[in-house]
């Protein structure tokens, strides 16, 4: 079991300015999320040692051409093709090389035009998951070929198993467009949500309709992770790297027909181990949400809620502000935007940070943080954070 | 005098694992690898087997009278491949074989009202001639 003992931490975040159309390449709103990054950590680009990025279908731009452009030659540069759970699993390869004295400095991205560009909602190549995933031949001729329809799977059978209702999904859309409200970089910021509204919504994949579902946009981010003795000499208050979980479970990376468990079932015990603290103890939440149900799964999966309380635990207002566990500050990628997660954990990072401080986006004197990362039923990663 | 339209949606693609599951839907029969070593099935087929890890394995023909229950299932109101435009709303379900619970195979349940569909319910194994020579797998409603 690794233990973190607060070793590294996030001493920078940036982004670029998120839209439905950038008109531009994910290399130049790299460049901007990595600069912005820079700036808020106080850091130059010869400073980096490490870069880092992860991408679906080659939707980024590699890490090599960012440090060109930065005008930098870190010694380390590493693109992975990933998912949902990428940011948390990309800091924990982060800190082992710093830990392990080979790096210093590692600046992370994640850069996509997901509205202009490859759009993943909109389903897979035909050909693709078929070709390339011995599973693939077994859902494509069945029109199953977006995540709302797999996860929809999921969440269906888990619904009915736990009496999670249609309500329940609208409460965590509410909570988060709640939050929106507040956040005026959020692309639904000035369009909040109410039940009427949504329980009135049509369904795109039962028992999801367009609320439920992550809004794709062009938008880039970027995060420095650096060693605790370096983050002294940067410009940013400090959020140390306190624990950390990865965890696969399922056969076959789509055909997936065991929904009984998610791979964040098993991730949640290891993390609150390497960290040392306890659910209870969380006070401010990043939980992946591309889709709202993914929201519920893991409540339960992380110990916020019983199975079949999670339902009552969001519909009491849990996840806002002023409840026990204010999540997805931001506005989460359901209705700030969906940068594949990365979005979520600038949020926290800023909230332990206290950087809204004196404002009622603030979740006030928090200092313990978790950050999931979903990148399906099959693969999770998980992190907690502290100031 | 009506135009034969092509079949659009995605046919099942063939490869060295998956093959005898394919020829023998198109012969309107299920087919599925078992593990030799631990007796589980496996499905989808693949190089291996995902519990044991053995490379040992063989095929067992279920034949035609396949009865499952529906484990879960999504109504679909959105194409997302070619073709399933001319279907929608789509029900997809995994279905557990009555045979071998252990087993859910995914696939439309055809000819249904999504509003008649339900977890629990009991379905049939029908195989619909999607061109000359292939045969695709498909759910049914079992009425009673």
């Amino acid at each position: 079991m690794a233990t973190y003992s607060n070793q590294c931490a996030i001493v920078g975040v940036g982004e670029n300015q998120r839209s439905r159309k950038s008109g531009t390449t994910p290399l130049h709103m790299a460049l901007t999320a990595a600069r912005n990054a820079l700036a808020d950590a106080g850091l130059d680009a010869k400073d980096l040692d490490g870069i880092m990025n992860y991408s679906t279908g080659g939707d980024s731009c590699p890490s090599h051409e960012l440090a060109t452009y930065l005008g930098c030659h870190p010694k380390y540069v590493k693109d992975v093709s990933g998912g949902g759970s990428s940011t948390e699993l990309l800091i924990a390869d982060a800190v082992a090389l710093i830990e392990a004295g080979m790096l210093e400095t590692v600046l992370i991205y994640r850069s996509m035009n997901g509205s202009s560009g490859v759009q993943v909602g909109r389903g897979y190549d035909p050909n693709m998951l078929q070709e390339m995933l011995p599973g693939g031949s077994f859902i494509m001729p069945y029109g199953s070929a977006s995540p709302s329809q797999w996860f929809g799977m999921f969440a269906n059978r888990h619904m009915h198993e736990t009496g999670i209702t249609k309500e329940h999904l609208g409460h965590v859309c509410i909570s988060f467009y709640e939050h929106a409200q507040r956040n005026p970089n959020a692309f639904l910021n000035g369009k909040p949500l109410d039940m009427e509204t949504y329980l009135a919504t049509p369904d795109i994949s039962m028992p999801f309709n367009i609320h439920d579902c992550c809004v794709e946009l062009d938008e880039a981010n970027a995060i420095i992770v650096t060693s605790a003795s370096n983050a002294k000499n940067c410009k940013s208050k400090p959020v140390f790297i306190a624990g950390m979980a990865p965890r696969t479970t399922h056969s076959h990376v789509h055909y997936w027909t065991q929904v009984d468990e998610v791979a964040a079932d098993h991730a949640a015990a290891d993390l609150y181990k390497s960290a040392g603290v306890k659910p209870e103890d969380i006070q401010v939440a990043s939980i992946y949400d591309c889709f709202s149900w993914v929201v519920l799964r893991q409540l339960e999966s992380y110990g916020f809620a019983k199975r079949g309380e999670v339902g009552d635990f969001v519909a009491a207002g849990n996840l806002k502000m002023g409840g026990s566990l204010p999540s997805n500050t931001a506005g989460g990628m359901l209705s700030e935007g969906y940068t594949h997660g990365m979005n979520n954990v600038l949020e926290l990072v800023r909230q332990l940070r206290h950087d809204y401080k004196g404002t009622e986006r603030q979740v006030k004197d928090c200092e313990l943080g978790i950050a999931t990362g979903w990148a399906g039923p099959d693969i999770a990663g998980a992190m907690i954070l502290r100031n | 005098m009506t135009k034969q339209t092509a079949y659009e949606k995605p046919i099942p693609l063939k490869t060295p694992d998956n093959h005898e599951y394919w020829d023998a839907a198109d012969r309107h029969e299920l087919k599925l690898q078992k593990c030799s070593a631990c007796s589980t099935y496996i499905h989808p087929p693949g190089p291996a087997c995902p519990t044991c890890g053995s490379p040992e394995m063989e095929w067992e023909l279920l034949g035609s009278d396949i009865t499952a229950t529906v484990y879960s299932y999504i109504v679909s109101y959105r194409p997302f491949l070619p073709g399933f435009q001319h279907d929608l709303p789509t029900v997809i379900t995994v279905a557990a074989l009555d045979a071998a619970p252990d087993v859910k195979i995914m696939a439309n349940i055809i000819e249904c009202d999504p509003a008649d569909v339900e977890i629990g319910i009991p379905l049939k194994m029908t195989w619909v001639d999607v061109t000359d020579d292939r045969a695709l797998p498909q759910w049914v409603l079992a009425r009673g």
